[in-house]
């Protein structure tokens, strides 16, 4: 089945995402990118070996992650979030994720 | 195009200073903002409050809005002869337009005048759309159709709001509240700016006999007293057709019987499994017989379920 030329990408925990793709896809800023790992919130799967790859932060996330990153990134641009928000918000993202997850695990075995 | 009262959607007076409209916006956002309001027309709020405050927030957009003037919410309108959002060469068809594309142009073209004496790239915008499908198209794979309206400029430069058709090959793997991306599928891009994504959220239609838990299904599994009690072999519905299940003696209700692989498929070909949930169901209007050797059964048989509780049991009938 032809698959109108798009290139589709799983956003899930099977898939990577590259930094560049995260900071093209978020419309977060490379400093902003940084920060979040620096700060813990985020958590890089691996890093591209230097071969594959000039730049300075050649980190590769989870598919996954795009979703939250792109929704504090809006924030960030309708609220004008500082970056420990960013990071708070983040972290806290990821606890609703997995804590709705569970709930969803637990409805289908009901 | 209709006009649209930017004052009035931010709850403010047209002589508000940008620290009130700003104060006004906030409110309103933590209010509607999708990311974080329940409330289910939230979204199209949030656009409105957005679309307010992108141009009233920027004196010069602010200045092209008020020179609009002033008409009721909803009547259709046309910018004033010279009105200085539509300098610049650019023409309009303003019956297929939005208020709200216009000032994204109007912004698009002041700065790329400032910076490059010509047009800015202006990157396509990102949609999300959420689609539900069967079970069995998420078994099998399956192409959708998708269908949204995106602002787009056509060949004579104009901006219209154009219809988006296309198909879209959901593939097999997919489990409910997958998210997936199709690269350059939302807004087309203007002046050499890349066209923006689609980020599709899959759902799945809830199934009349399957439940899902990831990637293994649940069935409710009704089995008669004697099935389960003398066990059986019964044919159960797969996404795949019917297998032949056998019931070992002696099932309880609640107890899970896994039928392997026969779940929704995993992304690297592998399967979850099915599991029938055995409950034990009595007929609704059995025959005088089948009540006269139900009652030859309690008679003979000394069973006790309850034995746990710890109470005498003599005086029950």
């Amino acid at each position: 089945m032809k698959n109108d030329d798009a290139e589709l990408l799983w956003l899930d925990e099977q898939h990577e995402v590259t930094a560049s793709e995260l900071l093209e896809l978020s419309g977060l800023s490379a400093e902003e990118l940084e920060w979040l790992v620096e700060a813990g919130a985020l958590k890089p799967i691996r890093r591209v070996p230097a071969a594959v790859t000039q730049q300075s932060n050649a980190w590769c996330f989870s598919g996954q992650c795009l979703i939250a990153i792109r929704m504090v990134s809006r924030l960030k641009r309708d609220f004008d979030l500082a970056p420990d928000a960013l990071s708070l918000t983040l972290v806290l993202l990821e606890r609703i994720r997995m804590l709705e997850q569970q709930l969803q695990q637990k409805n289908s075995q009901a | 195009m209709k006009f649209k009262d930017y004052y009035e959607i931010l709850g403010v007076s047209r002589t508000a200073t940008s620290d009130e409209i700003k104060k006004a916006y906030r409110k309103l956002a933590h209010q509607y903002h999708p990311d974080i309001s329940k409330d289910p027309a939230g979204e199209e709020k949030f656009k409105e409050i957005g679309e307010a405050y992108a141009t009233l927030k920027d004196s010069e957009k602010r200045a092209a809005y008020d020179a609009l003037g002033s008409h009721p919410s909803g009547q259709e309108f046309r910018p004033p002869p010279n009105w200085s959002g539509s300098q610049g060469g650019q023409s309009y068809s303003f019956d297929d337009i939005d208020l709200s594309d216009l000032f994204a142009n109007f912004t698009g073209r002041r700065q790329g005048e400032q910076h490059h004496g010509g047009h800015r790239p202006i990157p396509g915008q990102d949609y999300e759309l959420a689609i539900q499908i069967s079970l069995e198209d998420a078994y099998h794979g399956t192409m959708v159709d998708l269908n949204f309206t995106v602002p787009e400029y056509d060949n004579q430069g104009q901006l219209k709001r154009v219809a988006h058709t296309f198909k879209a090959r959901i593939p097999k793997g997919v489990s409910h509240g997958q998210k997936l991306l199709l690269r350059g599928k939302g807004g087309k891009g203007a002046n050499g700016g890349k066209n923006g994504n689609l980020y599709l959220n899959i759902g799945f239609i809830a199934h009349p006999l399957f439940r899902v838990a990831e990637h293994d299904l649940l069935i409710d599994l009704p089995v008669t007293v004697w099935e389960a009690t003398l066990g059986a072999t019964v044919k159960v519905p797969t996404l795949d057709g019917p297998v032949n299940l056998k019931i070992p003696a002696g099932m309880n209700s609640g107890k899970k019987l896994r039928i392997k692989d026969r779940g929704l498929p995993k992304q690297n070909q592998a399967h979850g499994d099915l599991f029938a949930v055995v409950q034990i169901v009595v007929s609704p209007n059995p025959s005088e017989q089948e009540i006269a050797l139900m009652k030859q059964v309690a008679e003979i048989s000394s069973f006790n379920p309850r034995v746990h509780f710890g109470l005498d049991t003599t005086n029950e009938k």
